[in-house]
C-alpha cells in the first residue's frame, strides 16, 4: 500500500499500487508510473471513501484537513519545496479522479499556492518574471472558473489584485487568502462534482452506483522552465501518423507544457534532447517502451525536465491516423503483444472506409494549375463544376451533374447545396467556420478561407478540390480509388476478420435470391424486420453503416454484399467480437 | 416579455427560413404552433405562392424570404430596443465562439502534432470533447433563459439542445454535430440564424 497518512488520505510513493476504487483513475495512473519505477511528480490522494463521507455526512471527515497538511508536508519533503511559501515555492494540481471517467466532474485546477509573495519568489527563481505572473494569472482563472463558478475574464496584462477584485465582483465572493483554505475548497468543490447533473445523468444511465464518490489527486507541479537542461515535451512510443514502430515526438526548451499547445512556439523533434541530454533521452525512450509493454497498446506520453531530472506526467493510449491504426494493430500481433481479436477492435471501419476513398492519383497534381488555395477543413478529394449559388449546385447536382459550391461565406441557407456539392470552397472564414464545420460534418471536401474575390472567376470551370492540403487545382485531375486488396495489412486485417465474423461478407453479386437494400433505403427498417435466418442482403448501405451491418445480422442474415467489403466484413468481425 | 411578436403566418415563414427543407411537424415545433394549424398555413403559403413544396417538406420562394427578411425590424422593434434581451444575445455571440471550436475539436483531432479528420475511434477523446460540450451547455443554458424570458418561443432551443446533448452524453455521439439530425450543432446554428435574424445583424465568420 501506498503510505497511509491517515484514514483518508495516502502518498503516492510508488511501492505498491492501490485499488482504483479507492484512490480513483488519475492517482492510479499516477501510482502505476511510480510502481513500474518510472518518475513523477510526488503526489497524494484523498480517497473515494473521503468524498463518500462528505456526500453522505455533508461535511468532510474531521481528521480529513490533518491529513491534507500532512499530504502536503510530505510532498515538501519530496520537492524540497515549500507550499506558500519561499524561496522556492511548492505548486500543486487538484485533479478529480473517479473509478469510472464520466462526464461532469471538476476540472483541473493548476498552480494553487501561487500568491504575490511565491510568484515573486517564482519569479526570482525561474528568472522569468512574466512567467511567475502569468502562473498567477492561470490560478485565478481556473478556482474563479472552477471552484467559484463564475465567468471571469482576466486581461492578459492585468495585475494580481485587479484579477481578485474582478473575480470577488463577479462570484460574489473573494478568493481566499490562505493556500490552505484555496486547497480545502478545490477539494470539496471536486466533491460536489460527483453530484453534478451530468455525473448523475450518466451514473444512471450506465447503472454505475451514486455512492461510489470521487478520489483527489493532489500532485507538485513542475517547472521546465527553470534553466537550460528544463523543458517538456511529448513522446509517442510508435509514429501516430505513419505507425512507424519507431518513438516519435516533440520537445520545448525551457517551456511549460501549456506552450505546446498554444502553438506558440514551435517545438523541436525530440532529436533535439538527444543531442542536448543524451541520458534523458535516452531514459525517456525505456521510459516508453515500459509503457507500451504495460499498457498493451502504443502510448501517448506527457513528460517535463526540470533542471535535468526527467518526470512523466500522463500517459495514455495514443490517437492514431488511419493508416498508424492498421500498420499498428498488425504489428503488435506480429510482436506476440495483442491477439488478432484485440487488433480487429483497434481499427474502425471508419477508418478502413477513409484508406479506400479517393485520393488524387500519383503525380497527378504535377504540373496542374493551381487556381485559388486556403486553409484545408474537411479532406478528400472532389472535382467538378464551379457553382456560385446554393439552389442551383443543388439543380444541377439533381441532374447528375458534379458540381463544387463557391461561396464567399456559407450559412445555415447553404445546406441543401452543401449536400448536394461534390466540395465546398469558401473565401472567407477559418477552420471553425461554417463551411469547415459543415463540411467536415458531411463529409465532404473543403477549402475555406481563399482569399476575398478568389472563386468568382472561377464560376462554370471544372476545379479538383484537394481538401486534405487546401489546394484547387484547374481542371478534372486523375483521382484513383484505393483497393482493399492492394495492401498487405489491409488484407491480413480482412484475413482476421473474414476469421472472426458469423457472417460471410463479399464483394460477389449472388447468384441466388438477395435482398436489395440500396433501391428500398426509406424503407431499411421494415426490410430489417422482415428478414427470414440465412438471407442474403446486398447494398452500399453497408459499406457505410455499421449500425446496418449489425442490425442485419442480429435479424438473422448469413451473407453481406457490398464493395468494398472490409468496413462491413470489420464491423461483422467486431459484433462477433463482442459477443 | 415584450410586445410586438410576428403573427401566426409570418412565423409560419420564419420557421421555414430557420429549417430549410422541413415537414409541418418540425416547423411546428420551432414554431411553437400547434401541428394542425402549421399544416394548414404551410398550405395557405404555398397556395399564395410563398413556398414550395417537395414530398412533405417545405422551402420559402426567393421573394418571400426577401419580404420575410424586410418585415423583421418591424416584427422584432420592440425586442431590439430591450436591453436585458440584447445584452444576452450578445453573451451568446461570445459562447458561439467556443462552441465553434469545440465542435472543430469533435471533428477533428490532433494525432503528433498534425489536425487530422476525428475518426471517432478513440473514445477518450471523444468523452472529453462531449463532457466539454456539457460544460459549454450549463453556461449557455443560463444565456438561453435569458433569451427565451424575452422571447418565449426561443426555449425550444433551450429544450432541445439538452435532448441532443443528453443523447450524445448516452452515447449516440452523431448527436453532437451531424448536419442532417437535428443534432446539438444543427440547432445550435438555427438557434444563432434566429437570433440575427431577430436582432438584425449579419453574421460574421
Amino acid at each position: 500500500m501506498a503510505i497511509p497518512l491517515g484514514d483518508w488520505v495516502l502518498a503516492l510513493d510508488g511501492s505498491t499500487l492501490p485499488d482504483k476504487a479507492l484512490i480513483g483513475g488519475k492517482a492510479w495512473s499516477i501510482a502505476r508510473m511510480g510502481a513500474l519505477g518510472l518518475r513523477v511528480p510526488p503526489a497524494f490522494v484523498i480517497t473515494t471513501r473521503a468524498c463518500a463521507h462528505y456526500l453522505h455526512e455533508g461535511s468532510e471527515p474531521a481528521s480529513l484537513a490533518r491529513e491534507i497538511a500532512a499530504g502536503i508536508a510530505w510532498l515538501e519533503q519530496q520537492t524540497g519545496r515549500r507550499f506558500g511559501a519561499g524561496p522556492s515555492p511548492l505548486l500543486v494540481s487538484v485533479r478529480s479522479g473517479a473509478p469510472i471517467s464520466m462526464p461532469g466532474m471538476m476540472d483541473t485546477v493548476l498552480n494553487l499556492g501561487i500568491t504575490d509573495e511565491t510568484e515573486a519568489q517564482l519569479a526570482a527563481e525561474c528568472g522569468d518574471a512574466g512567467f511567475a505572473r502569468d502562473t498567477h494569472r492561470r490560478f485565478l482563472d481556473l478556482y474563479a472558473h472552477i471552484v467559484l463558478k463564475s465567468e471571469a475574464a482576466l486581461a492578459v496584462d492585468g495585475h494580481p489584485a485587479d484579477w481578485r477584485n474582478a473575480i470577488a465582483a463577479g462570484a460574489g465572493e473573494s478568493v481566499p487568502d490562505a493556500v490552505e483554505e484555496q486547497l480545502a475548497r478545490a477539494v470539496h468543490a471536486v466533491f460536489e462534482s460527483w453530484n453534478s447533473r451530468r455525473a448523475r445523468r450518466y451514473r444512471e444511465h450506465h447503472d454505475i452506483p451514486h455512492d461510489l464518490g470521487t478520489a483527489v489527486a493532489v500532485q507538485a507541479m513542475v517547472f521546465g522552465n527553470m534553466d537550460e537542461n528544463s523543458g517538456t515535451g511529448v513522446l509517442f512510443s510508435r509514429n501516430p501518423l505513419s505507425g512507424e514502430p519507431t518513438p516519435y515526438g516533440e520537445y520545448l526548451p525551457r517551456a511549460q507544457g501549456e506552450d505546446i499547445v498554444s502553438g506558440k512556439h514551435t517545438p523541436q523533434p525530440l532529436e533535439a534532447l538527444r543531442t542536448h541530454l543524451p541520458d534523458v533521452h535516452q531514459e525517456l525512450l525505456t521510459a516508453a517502451s515500459l509503457l507500451e509493454d504495460a499498457g498493451g497498446d502504443v502510448q501517448d506520453i506527457e513528460f517535463t525536465l526540470e533542471k535535468g531530472i526527467l518526470y512523466l506526467l500522463q500517459t495514455r493510449a495514443a490517437k492514431r491516423a488511419p493508416r498508424a491504426a492498421v500498420k499498428i494493430a498488425v504489428d503488435m500481433v506480429a510482436e506476440g503483444k495483442i491477439d488478432p481479436s484485440e487488433a480487429l477492435a483497434r481499427v474502425s471501419s471508419e477508418q478502413i472506409r477513409t484508406l479506400l476513398s479517393p485520393q488524387l492519383a500519383s503525380g497527378a497534381a504535377q504540373g496542374a494549375e493551381i487556381v485559388a488555395r486556403g486553409e484545408a477543413a474537411s479532406p478528400g478529394v472532389g472535382t467538378g463544376v464551379v457553382v456560385l449559388d446554393s439552389d442551383e449546385v443543388e439543380r444541377r447536382a439533381a441532374n447528375g451533374e458534379a458540381v463544387v459550391l463557391a461561396r464567399a461565406t456559407t450559412s445555415p441557407n447553404d445546406l441543401h447545396g452543401m449536400i448536394a456539392a461534390r466540395a465546398i470552397l469558401t473565401e472567407q472564414g477559418g477552420s471553425t467556420s461554417h463551411a469547415a464545420v459543415v463540411g467536415r460534418a458531411l463529409g465532404r471536401p473543403c477549402v475555406v478561407g481563399c482569399g476575398a474575390g478568389s472563386l468568382g472567376a472561377l464560376a462554370g470551370e471544372t476545379v479538383t478540390v484537394d481538401g486534405q492540403n487546401g489546394i484547387v487545382y484547374r481542371g478534372a485531375l486523375d483521382v484513383v480509388t484505393p483497393h482493399e486488396n492492394d495492401d498487405a495489412a489491409l488484407r491480413q486485417i480482412a484475413a482476421w476478420a473474414a476469421h472472426q465474423s458469423t457472417v460471410l461478407v463479399t464483394t460477389a453479386q449472388s447468384n441466388g435470391a438477395s435482398i436489395r437494400f440500396d433501391e428500398n433505403i426509406e424503407q431499411t427498417e421494415a426490410l430489417i424486420a422482415a428478414l427470414e435466418p440465412g438471407a442474403t442482403v446486398e447494398g452500399a448501405l453497408f459499406a457505410n453503416d455499421d449500425k446496418a451491418v449489425r442490425a442485419v445480422i442480429a435479424a438473422g442474415a448469413a451473407t453481406i454484399v457490398t464493395s468494398p467489403a472490409l468496413p462491413a466484413l470489420l464491423a461483422a468481425a467486431q459484433a462477433a467480437g463482442r459477443e | 416579455m415584450i410586445g410586438t411578436v410576428m403573427s401566426p403566418s409570418h412565423l409560419v415563414l420564419h420557421g421555414l427560413a430557420i429549417k430549410k427543407h422541413a415537414d409541418a411537424g418540425d416547423i411546428a415545433g420551432l414554431i411553437g404552433l400547434a401541428a394542425d394549424d402549421t399544416a394548414r398555413r404551410l398550405d395557405d403559403a404555398v397556395a399564395s405562392g410563398r413556398a414550395v413544396q417537395v414530398n412533405g417538406k417545405y422551402l420559402l420562394t426567393p421573394l418571400a424570404r426577401i419580404a420575410l427578411e424586410s418585415d423583421y425590424s418591424r416584427h422584432y422593434a420592440d425586442i431590439r430596443e430591450d436591453a436585458d434581451f440584447f445584452a444576452a444575445y450578445e453573451a451568446f455571440e461570445r459562447i458561439n465562439v467556443q462552441l465553434k471550436a469545440l465542435i472543430t475539436d469533435w471533428q477533428t483531432m490532433d494525432v503528433g502534432g498534425q489536425r487530422v479528420a476525428n475518426d471517432h475511434s478513440n473514445s477518450a477523446h471523444d468523452a472529453k470533447v462531449i463532457d466539454r460540450l456539457g460544460e459549454l451547455h450549463e453556461r449557455a443554458d443560463a444565456i438561453l433563459g435569458k433569451l427565451a424570458a424575452g422571447l418565449p418561443r426561443l426555449d425550444y432551443y433551450r429544450r432541445n439542445l439538452l435532448v441532443a446533448l443528453e443523447k450524445a452524453e448516452d452515447g449516440a455521439i452523431e448527436w453532437v454535430s451531424d448536419a442532417k439530425i437535428e443534432s446539438y450543432h444543427t440547432l445550435w446554428f438555427e438557434l444563432h440564424e434566429d437570433l440575427l435574424r431577430i436582432v438584425g445583424r449579419e453574421r460574421a465568420e
